[in-house]
């Protein structure tokens, strides 16, 4: 008498499929026109990615338990998208450079992190609370609200339009599979994904089976504050400007995408695909509403809403519950 | 207050698995009735059903003959049924009287918690276990300080304190040391004697023989015998349960090799000192089977921990000859050891994690990048072939094991690593014959195949049926070893109580 089962990703990308289907009919939508269609559905992926890549890390430090998450996710693309910026100024041979500055300074700011969760015992959310707030007084300091620079060109082509002429997919979303190829690696044969699956489970078992716990958990912190910086590089490269709010709004739909994608937000059990549906299925749901020309208010409301019904119906499934 | 309950041909699905095919018991008032059987045989689902936690899919409750509908557990407690539960249902976070008064809190006459009348009766309750606490409990210390043992009697004492007229022991001794267990069993005769009857649920033969006047015996969720007790001896009662007679044959084996004072040195361990060890120092050879006794909470724990490197400790280890300081356990594993902690639950498993994943945990790192999955598979499932574990399919997660497989897991992690000494923590706590019998067969075989193993047990039958030596504990530090002919249970049980400076009588 086994219940019939769907794995939280796929019911994430068939509700994302049904929506947009139905929202051909919308009197904005595509309606027949299959071109318009797929044009449309391209869109909403690429605009998916950025969301998608910064969810990466938060579903690391999710994963990892004890009430991890990591709020200063936003800050920290906010403030590579800058750097890149300021750096790049324009120039594609920078570009690399850059792109390695923004890993690294991700990974010190979560490094940060991961110390202020591990020696000094203070809660995930408090400390990438408070981290989020220096980090974004700092952009402050620094540039004193003037920022000058340019993308470069090459940043442009390769995120932000098609691959070529005869494939019209962006170059962002090509990035993106192989960075959940990547991110499913990580998790699902490395002895670094095996473990923290453990540590997020149960601490105690994990030690007691030798796994450095200690050093799990400053890893996890480092490499999401990394996988940050590495979104707000892809982020510029797609706006093409920056302003001191470009982060900010992406922090609450990472962690929601990683909830949709049915990752258990005490710990322990999860996956990336599901992140990268969830962050499909809220960027829909965001430009759907949009299309109707609803008013931000209704927009918050209706976002709220469907993240209430999906995660009450996760909960309700079979093995997701002690 | 009721007289009599009867259970007739209870019937309890859980989705396709039949808990309860055929139940049936029958308890009344002035009697003790051990409910015995195998683990996943259905004594707990039984317990559940006579509580009220579940409802039934078929048969018929009665009470003093009368058919009676059991919808909840609080139904259940106003017709005077109280059950102890193995898994303790306390609140850590309150203190021992706001635990055994929740939701029933005397109040006074302005219609708040009358503080002194519950510190009163709940200092009364105390009292019944009186010296057998490590240090006097308080109404209002919190119950997360207390040791798991003084938990259990906390759960007795709440569960007694409704004054029932039926008490479910389910498993209620499994944590508790031998002198609170006599405690326990005086107060059942006295309650027995008060005219209360008691549903007794235990592995420990030793204890049912003690205590019951009746038994019950549950097989794949039919009732297949009852009887008295003074009708029916261990080996029979057993082979009740079990079917086959010859697992239970594992005591005083053949196998026990005298002499093994030629192999070289492979544990020495001298002054050893924890916050609660004060000063060990034993020798353990290549190949033996020592085993650690004594009462619960005398070190046995510390001491396991502190040779495994997971606690803070002072002293001298040598491991096979080489001075060793272990300040966490990977350090241990990498020379060899292995730990079978004593809570399965929050030290061994990763409960909602593949049965995959749990016996692989220790060994990830062997399977390269990326990890080779099939290989893995491969190994995990020769070892869960080996220990004859039953399951669904690797990838199923452990909570779906019941607790001897899931006990199994944690031995078979440590077995892919091929450890050459094993420190193992009362693994057969909460176990089943069955698994049991195949548990001392496979430490047997460890054993011969040149394996230490270092082995702490709250069963003293245990220890002497299978132990080469052992070290008994007391108040942290080694009161006795006993081998040979002095390992004897009269020795045993007189060198855990402390009363007895030696073992060589």
């Amino acid at each position: 008498m086994r219940r019939f089962h769907l794995s939280p990703p796929v019911a994430a990308l068939i509700l994302a499929v049904i929506l947009f289907i139905l929202s051909g009919l919308l009197p904005n939508g595509f309606g027949s026109n299959l071109d318009i269609a797929r044009s449309q559905a391209t869109n909403i992926v690429r605009l998916a990615v950025f969301l998608g890549v910064i969810a990466a890390g938060q579903t690391l430090v999710i994963i990892s338990g004890f009430e991890g998450i990591d709020l200063s996710a936003g800050s920290v693309v906010t403030l590579t998208a800058i750097l890149t910026y300021v750096y790049v100024n324009g120039q594609d041979d920078k570009v690399l450079a850059a792109l390695l500055i923004s890993f690294a300074v991700g990974a010190i700011i979560g490094l940060i992190n991961g110390i202020g969760v591990t020696f000094l015992k203070i809660s995930p959310f408090v400390m990438t609370l408070g981290m989020s707030g220096v980090v974004t007084g700092a952009i402050i300091v620094v540039n004193h609200g003037n920022v000058s620079g340019k993308v470069a060109p090459i940043m442009t082509r390769i995120i932000a339009r098609p691959i070529s002429q005869a494939i019209p997919i962006p170059g962002a979303i090509v990035i993106w599979v192989i960075f959940g190829v990547l991110m499913w690696l990580l998790l699902e044969r490395t002895t670094f994904g095996k473990n923290l699956f453990a540590i997020g489970v149960n601490r105690v078992t994990a030690t007691l089976s030798g796994v450095n716990v200690t050093g799990m958990n400053l890893a996890t912190y480092t490499l999401a504050g990394a996988l940050a910086g590495f979104g707000g590089f892809l982020l510029v490269g797609n706006t093409g400007v920056v302003l001191i709010q470009l982060g900010q709004p992406y922090l609450f739909p990472s962690i929601a995408a990683v909830a949709v994608g049915g990752t258990l937000l005490s710990g322990g059990k999860g996956s990336y695909w599901g992140s990268m549906a969830g962050a499909i299925v809220l960027t829909l749901i965001t430009s759907l509403l949009t299309t109707m020309q609803m008013p931000d208010s209704v927009r918050r409301m209706v976002l709220g809403a469907t993240l209430l019904v999906l995660i009450s119906i996760y909960g309700r499934q079979r093995g997701l519950r002690q | 207050m009721a007289k009599s309950l009867s259970a007739r041909n209870i019937i309890k699905r859980y989705g396709g698995v039949e808990a309860l095919s055929d139940g049936n018991l029958d308890v009344h008032t002035g009697e003790v009735v051990a409910l015995v059987g195998a683990n996943g045989s259905g004594k707990s689902t039984m317990s559940k059903v006579i509580n009220g936690v579940v409802v039934l899919d078929g048969g018929q409750l009665f009470l003093d003959d009368k058919p009676v509908q059991l919808s909840s557990p609080q139904s259940a407690k106003k017709l005077g049924i109280a059950t102890v539960f193995q898994e303790l249902s306390l609140i850590p976070q309150m203190t021992v009287a706001e635990n055994i008064w929740l939701t029933r809190e005397p109040m006074t006459a302005y219609g708040t918690v009358n503080r002194k009348e519950i510190d009163k009766k709940t200092n009364e309750l105390l009292s019944l276990f009186q010296g057998t606490y490590k240090t006097d409990i308080h109404p209002h210390d919190p119950v997360a300080s207390l040791p798991a043992d003084e938990k259990q009697i906390i759960e007795i004492l709440k569960a007694i304190s409704v004054d029932p007229w039926l008490i479910i022991l389910d498993e209620a001794t499994a944590s508790l040391d031998s002198r609170q267990v006599t405690r326990l069993f005086d107060l059942v005769k006295h309650w027995k004697e008060a005219g209360k009857a008691i549903v007794f649920v235990s592995h420990r033969m030793e204890e049912i023989f003690r205590i019951a006047d009746n038994y019950s015996v549950l097989r794949n969720g039919k009732t297949v015998g009852s009887g008295k007790m003074s009708d029916i001896n261990e080996k029979d009662l057993v082979k009740l349960m079990i079917e086959k007679e010859s697992v239970f044959s594992f005591s005083r084996t053949g196998s026990k090799k005298p002499d093994k004072a030629d192999k070289p040195m492979c544990l020495e361990v001298d002054g050893l000192h924890t916050t609660t060890l004060k000063g060990i120092s034993f020798r353990v050879r290549e190949g033996e089977l020592v085993g650690i006794g004594g009462l619960r909470g005398q070190g046995q724990r510390d001491l396991l921990l502190s040779l495994y490197g997971a606690k803070p400790h002072s002293g001298k280890i040598k491991i096979n000859g080489k001075e060793s300081k272990f300040n966490h356990p990977r350090q241990a594993m990498k020379k060899g050891l292995a730990l079978v902690p004593g809570d399965r639950a929050r030290e061994g498993l990763l409960y909602i994690r593949s049965i995959l994943e749990n016996l692989l945990l220790p060994s990830w790192k062997k399977y390269g990048f990326p990890l080779k999955i099939a290989k893995a598979k491969h190994d995990a499932g020769k070892i869960a072939e080996s220990l004859n574990l039953k399951m669904a399919g690797l990838n199923e997660p452990v909570s779906s094991l019941s607790g001897g497989n899931a006990q199994k897991v944690v031995i078979g992690k440590w077995l892919m690593r091929q450890p050459s000494l094993l420190l193992l923590n009362d693994p057969t706590k909460g176990v089943d014959v069955g698994t049991k019998a195949e548990f001392y067969s496979l430490l047997t075989n460890l054993c011969n195949e040149g394996k230490t193993i270092l082995f702490y047990s709250s069963d003293d039958e245990e220890l002497i049926g299978l132990c080469d030596r052992v070290l008994v504990l007391h108040d942290g530090i080694i009161r006795t070893e006993l081998s040979g002919e002095t390992l004897t249970k009269e020795n045993l049980i007189a060198a855990s109580l402390g009363i007895s400076n030696g073992g060589a009588l």
